[in-house]
């Protein structure tokens, strides 16, 4: 032992380090909680709303019922309003965020209501500007076809994870409700998207 | 007489050129005097909203009427490994732009992935059919002259719709026009005087890009109250993440701002 030069020491702590390293940041990787929290939600999903035989009143209350536990709807439905928040009335905004949760679940319930069979894994996380929120990539694995690039953007509220942003394919979905909610409001008004909201209840 | 005519059509285009830099660089510096209009088009400078709406109307019924249902049709009569050799296909074609724009955006290793890509599927791939690169750890990464333009600092202008091709904008569209000049289809099949080639090949290939996002598309209008305005911010998203993935150091500056308003 003694033998050995420093600077093979060396080498041989680097070799070792480096081969620690990658088993260190597995191990980190698998005990995300983020991460875990989107495997679960996802998992959850798969099972409960992809039944072919589900009536479509069933298969949106699981979906309605998902969502509150897994998606920050009142933080995600206030961004979405952009400014117009600031300048809508209290009744407007209770109407506004019930209205857009109606329409997050019939979208939900009408892409789970299609499922052919994709399968859903996740990936890695990356963390953001904003220490409690952490960026967890996932993909959609469809037959015939390059996997969909799923990104969920999740908020940690004191131990508590919510989903507050999706983005498939670098897009992110709050932020084109936003230009759509947006563009609605400079023409007819907060009224007007409040009256567009609701016609698409029916 | 020939060799006039043709000296006279490079000085055309040399000046056509000059002058479309020039208006580039007018257009997408200018623009920052009009940024309060930003907010207003959920950031996305839009001042042709009226002329854009209208060609996008358009675009609308004429896939409505007939394109969504012959790429409907094209899904539903071809098995999934076909539709997949004709996009690797159509790809490699396309490998020497990305080639070249790769070496514009001073990406050594992109161009030399793509390189090694272009030889690799036209050799193993049996003329580009099979991604047989993409098997080996060399994946596909589109790169075209708009995004070039990004990286060399150009700003995206405003938004514009174009008849029957959709979505773009000032900087894409003028990338789109250096594309196609350099498009090495396209010289090969005017030179050799067959220009059906060339057509077809576009027709194949909006053929595959439209019939891979029939249910994306079928999304979006089902679930926008303005489709129009949901369209325009998926598609400058969309392209802002392609020139960050390009040049991550860049245009930090312009990385979207998520969660500025009403936000806690």
């Amino acid at each position: 032992m003694t033998t050995f030069s420093l600077t093979r020491r060396v080498m041989m702590l680097g070799m070792a380090f480096a081969m620690l390293m990658p088993a260190a940041a597995m191990a980190q990787k698998k005990t995300d909680p983020a991460v875990a929290f989107v495997q679960k939600m996802g998992d959850a999903a798969l099972t409960e709303l992809t039944d072919k035989g589900l009536k479509g009143a069933e298969r949106e209350k699981r979906v309605r019922d998902l969502l509150r536990k897994n998606f920050d709807v009142q933080t995600i439905g206030r961004a979405a309003l952009g400014t117009h928040w600031r300048s809508a009335t209290e009744a407007q905004r209770k109407e506004y965020l019930s209205l857009f949760e109606d329409m997050i679940v019939r979208t939900y319930a009408q892409r789970f209501g299609e499922y052919t069979g994709q399968q859903f894994k996740v990936n890695s996380s990356k963390p953001t500007t904003n220490a409690r929120d952490t960026i967890v990539s996932s993909q959609v694995i469809q037959q015939g076809g390059p996997p969909l690039l799923i990104e969920w953007r999740v908020r940690n509220n004191d131990g508590q994870y919510k989903v507050i942003d999706v983005f498939i394919e670098n897009i992110s979905m709050m932020i084109t409700q936003r230009s759509d909610f947006d563009a609605v409001i400079q023409r007819n008004g907060i009224d007007g998207l409040l009256d567009s909201l609701r016609k698409r209840q029916k | 007489m020939q060799n006039k005519r043709s000296m006279m059509l490079k000085i055309a285009s040399k000046t056509a050129m000059v002058f479309m830099c020039a208006f580039l660089l007018a257009a997408t510096s200018g623009c920052s005097s009009a940024r309060s209009d930003l907010r207003a088009t959920g950031g996305v400078y839009d001042p042709l909203e009226p002329m854009n709406r209208g060609v996008f109307a358009f675009n609308n019924a004429l896939d409505r009427a007939v394109i969504e249902p012959v790429a409907r049709v094209y899904n539903f009569l071809t098995p999934d490994f076909f539709r997949a050799g004709v996009q690797n296909f159509m790809r490699n074609l396309r490998a020497p732009l990305v080639v070249a724009n790769n070496i514009l955006q001073g990406d050594v290793k992109g161009a030399g992935v793509a390189t090694a890509r272009f030889v690799m599927n036209t050799v193993g791939g049996i003329g580009g059919l099979f991604d047989f690169a993409a098997a080996h750890g060399l994946p596909y990464e589109p790169e075209d002259f708009g995004q070039t333009l990004a990286v060399w600092g150009f700003g995206e202008g405003f938004y514009l719709v174009l008849p029957v091709l959709g979505p773009s904008s000032l900087r894409d569209s003028a990338g789109l026009a250096v594309d196609t000049l350099a498009d090495p289809v396209r010289l090969y099949a005017f030179n050799r005087n067959e220009e059906w080639i060339y057509y077809t090949r576009g027709a194949v290939e909006g053929l595959d890009n439209r019939a891979r996002m029939v249910g994306a598309v079928n999304d979006m209008r089902r679930n926008s109250l303005d489709y129009y305005a949901a369209v325009r911010s998926a598609y400058t998203q969309k392209r802002r993440s392609l020139v960050r993935d390009t040049n991550p150091e860049a245009p930090k500056a312009k990385a979207v701002q998520y969660y500025d308003e009403g936000w806690e």
